[in-house]
Order: structure tokens, then sequence, then C-alpha cells
């Protein structure tokens, strides 16, 4: 294995084992959600036509608002014992840092989702198909491409004041795209829809996290530069 | 001195670059409210595109030297280039949110709505969104090199994604009229297509002169709090040794 992947995994290893240890992050994000699916039973009173039609929206209004705390914590946690300078002292170049974080993020994100998933489908009570292998590849597009966007701004507004307020703010016009295609393409891969009549927006998404991903790697140097 | 030369040059040339957006909107409001003729289908009511669609033009016109400029910036460091993007970022902003008003006034009549989620009012909202977005960052970082690095970034990424929140949302809804100029050619009467070219003419040219002063303004500003640094630091440096 190259250095350059060995520090992305070590990157990404640390991140998982204080997870492992404290289990903060993601007991925090699915609680959370947990309560956004409360408040959506109260907000609308469903059939579970209605419930249908809408579900892949909600599922995406809580994977988005749980995603934010995931990001927001990646690089806030550093902050503690002036873990971040020392994460940018590391002789290592910056972009494995990113795409270590970028990683982190996406799995912490990636099993909040799994986790959540069969919640909305029992908690709405709604009909799902049976094959659910298309919606996994949707829901981890559709998760790399927050989490590419999501850790450079997390890691840009970690110095500024108001950075819990600032993240949503800046994260949630960019990743519209993503937004528009996840929700579409779950409808679909929901529905059973045969796959060519939401395959472009798999495209999109498939587009977005190349794009995003190359540029905020690029993108992270200027962002960490001390 | 390079700073102070092109201070000079872009000095020299303000007052032409006013004069002519002065002269533009002039002569272009007079031929678009009383020398055309109005729309066969809208009638009188066409005659807020002279305004709309200039607005919408400039404003991403002005997103892509936006864009550039951070380019730029990210690679010089020049701290005018930072000022001029934080000017043309706020004016961005203002013409964006003109452009969005215009359109609402104009959906009114003609869709018989203030608002609807088409592709391009969608797009607009979200290319507004993110130009906020780019000034509150300017405005709650403190540190100016910090505040110019951060902006920079937003606004290339943001410049990056412009086209694919456009056909994502183009994909999702398409409502608004197909745009009448485009590389196929003009599909407008002649007769409306005058005033509209001298008012995107006046518009682009209003826009550069506003940036002119704000860039000049945000630049002074800058060169005064550097000096208040240095005068609070002798200050206090004179009284320690006392």
């Amino acid at each position: 294995m190259t250095p350059f992947l060995k520090t992305i995994r070590w990157i990404l290893w640390k991140d998982l084992v204080i997870e492992l240890r404290c289990r903060e992050t993601i007991a925090s994000m699915v609680f959370f959600a947990l309560i956004v699916i409360l408040i959506f039973s109260f907000s609308f009173s469903m059939d579970q036509q209605a419930a249908h039609d809408v579900l892949a929206g909600m599922i995406w209004v809580a994977f988005a608002f749980t995603g934010m705390i995931g990001l927001g914590k990646s690089f806030s946690a550093e902050l503690q014992n002036d873990c971040l300078e020392a994460l940018q002292m590391a002789p290592v170049s910056r972009g494995t840092l990113y795409l270590g974080k970028v990683a982190a993020n996406f799995a912490f994100m990636f099993v909040v989702e799994i986790l959540l998933f069969p919640m909305f489908v029992i908690l709405f009570n709604v009909d799902v198909v049976e094959d659910l292998s298309l919606l996994l590849v949707v829901f981890s597009l559709a998760t790399a491409g927050l989490a590419a966007v999501g850790t450079l701004f997390a890691a840009l507004t970690v110095h500024i004041r108001a950075r819990e307020v600032m993240l949503p703010i800046l994260l949630l016009p960019m990743v519209v795209p993503v937004m528009i295609a996840a929700v579409e393409a779950t409808k679909g891969a929901l529905n059973g829809d045969p796959l060519s009549l939401y395959r472009p927006w798999l495209e999109l998404l498939a587009i977005f996290d190349v794009v995003f991903t190359i540029v905020s790697f690029w993108m992270f140097d200027f962002v960490m530069d001390a | 001195m390079t700073i102070h030369r092109v201070i000079r040059h872009v000095q020299r040339y303000q007052g032409w670059v006013g004069g002519g957006a002065a002269l533009c909107l002039t002569v272009g409001l007079y031929l678009g409210l009383l020398g055309s003729p109005p729309d066969y289908y809208q009638g009188e009511v066409v005659r807020i595109m002279y305004i709309h669609v200039p607005l919408a033009h400039t404003a991403l016109l002005g997103y892509t030297v936006l864009a550039g400029g951070s380019a730029w910036y990210l690679w010089k460091r020049d701290p005018i280039i930072d000022n001029m993007c934080h000017a043309v970022a706020a004016l961005s902003a203002c013409f964006t949110a003109l452009a969005l008003l215009t359109g609402m006034i104009w959906g009114k009549p003609t869709w018989d709505t203030w608002w609807t989620w088409d592709a391009r009012l969608t797009s607009f909202t979200v290319l507004l969104l993110i130009l906020l977005g780019y000034l509150m960052v300017r405005t709650v970082v403190d540190d100016l090199d910090k505040a110019a690095r951060y902006g920079a970034v937003l606004a290339i990424l943001g410049f990056v994604d412009l086209p694919i929140i456009h056909f994502s949302v183009e994909w999702w809804r398409t409502l608004h009229q197909p745009q009448s100029i485009s590389m196929r050619g003009v599909s407008i009467a002649s007769g409306l297509l005058a005033p509209l070219v001298v008012m995107s003419v006046g518009m682009s040219l209003l826009f550069s002169y506003m940036l002119m002063i704000r860039t000049q303004l945000l630049y002074l500003n800058r060169l005064l709090d550097a000096k208040k640094g240095r005068l609070l630091h002798q200050f206090h440096m004179s009284k320690a040794d006392s």
C-alpha cells in the first residue's frame, strides 16, 4: 500500500476508534433523527398512501440534518487538546487528511442511514420493494456527495464564530443537486421502478461526487493553511 | 506600488464607465418604455423584461468575475483582488435579488402567480443563497487573510456547482419560457431586441462603475484599519515606556 493510502487509512482508523470508544457522534445522530421522525409524524397526519408519497423526501430531510451533526463534529472535536494543530503539523499531505476525514464522515453517515431506514419503513407503515440493493447504491452515492463538500466546509467553519450555524447555511445550498437527485432516485428505488427511469439521477450523483471530491481535495490546502 | 497604479487607472476611467452607463440606461429605458412596440401576447407587461433580463445577465456575469477573481487571489494573494471579489459578491447579490424581484412582478400577470418552483427561479434562488453565505463568511471571520481565503474557496466551489445546480433543477421541473437568445439564433422580434441589448450593456456598465467605486472604498478601509492598528500599537508602546 502506498504511503498516501496508508495515511488515509490511519486517519480513518483514528476517527473510527474514537467513535467506537465514546459512541458520541453516531448516538447523537440517531437520537436526533428519531426526534425528526417523531416531528414528521406530528406534522403531517398521513395515511399509508400519503406516507408512501412523501417518504423519500422525509428520509432525505432527516439524513441531511443528521449529517450536519456528524460533519460539524468531525473537525470541532479536534479542537480539544489542540489535536487540529497536531494534524496540521503532521508531516503528511493535506489531501490525505481531507480524504481520511471524508471516509470517516461517510462511514458515520452511512451507518446512521442504514440504522434509520428500517425505522422510517416501520414507523410510517409503508410498503417497499424487497430488493433494496439499488437503494444502497443511491444512499452511498448521495452520502459521498454530502461528505465530500461537507468535510471541506466543516474544516472551513471550524475556526469561525457561530460555526454550528454557518455549516448548514453554507453547505445546504451547495448540495441542492444532491438533495434533488437523492430524493428522486430514492423514490424510484422504493417504488421498484425500472432503473432506466431514474438512472440519470444516479449519473448526476456520480458526477457530483467525482467533481466535488477533486475540487474540494484541491481547495482543502487553502482552507487548512495556518 | 503597482496597486496605486491600478487605482490611478481605475480612477481615470471610472467617469467614462459611469457616464456610459447613464447614457445606455437612458436610451435603453426610452426605447424600452416608449420606442418599442408592445408584445403580441403579453402586451405592455413585457416591458419589465428590459430590466429583468439585463439584471439577471449582469448578476451571472458578476458571479463569473467573482470566481475568476477568487482563483486569481488564491494564486497571487493580491489584497486588492480580494477587495474586488468582496465588492463583486455584494453587487451580484443585489442584482440577483433584484432579478428575482422583477421576475416575481413579471410572473404575476403572465403566469398568474408570484412564485413557482420553476427551474430558473430555483437556481437563481440557490445562487442568491450561495452569495449571501459568502458575504456572511466575510463578516464573521475577523482575520483578513482567512476571510479572503475562505471566501475564495466558497466562490470557486459555488461556481463549479452552478451548472450542476442548473441541470438538476432543469430536469426536476421546467415552466420558464425558453431562452430567447441562444446559440441557435435569436427568437425575439427585432423591435424588442434593440432596447434589450442597450439595457444589458448599460446594466453591465453600471455594475462595473459601482464595482470600481466599491473596490476602492474597501481598499481604503483596509488601509485605514492597518493605520489604526499601527497607531494603537505605538500608543501602547509609548505608554509602556513611560
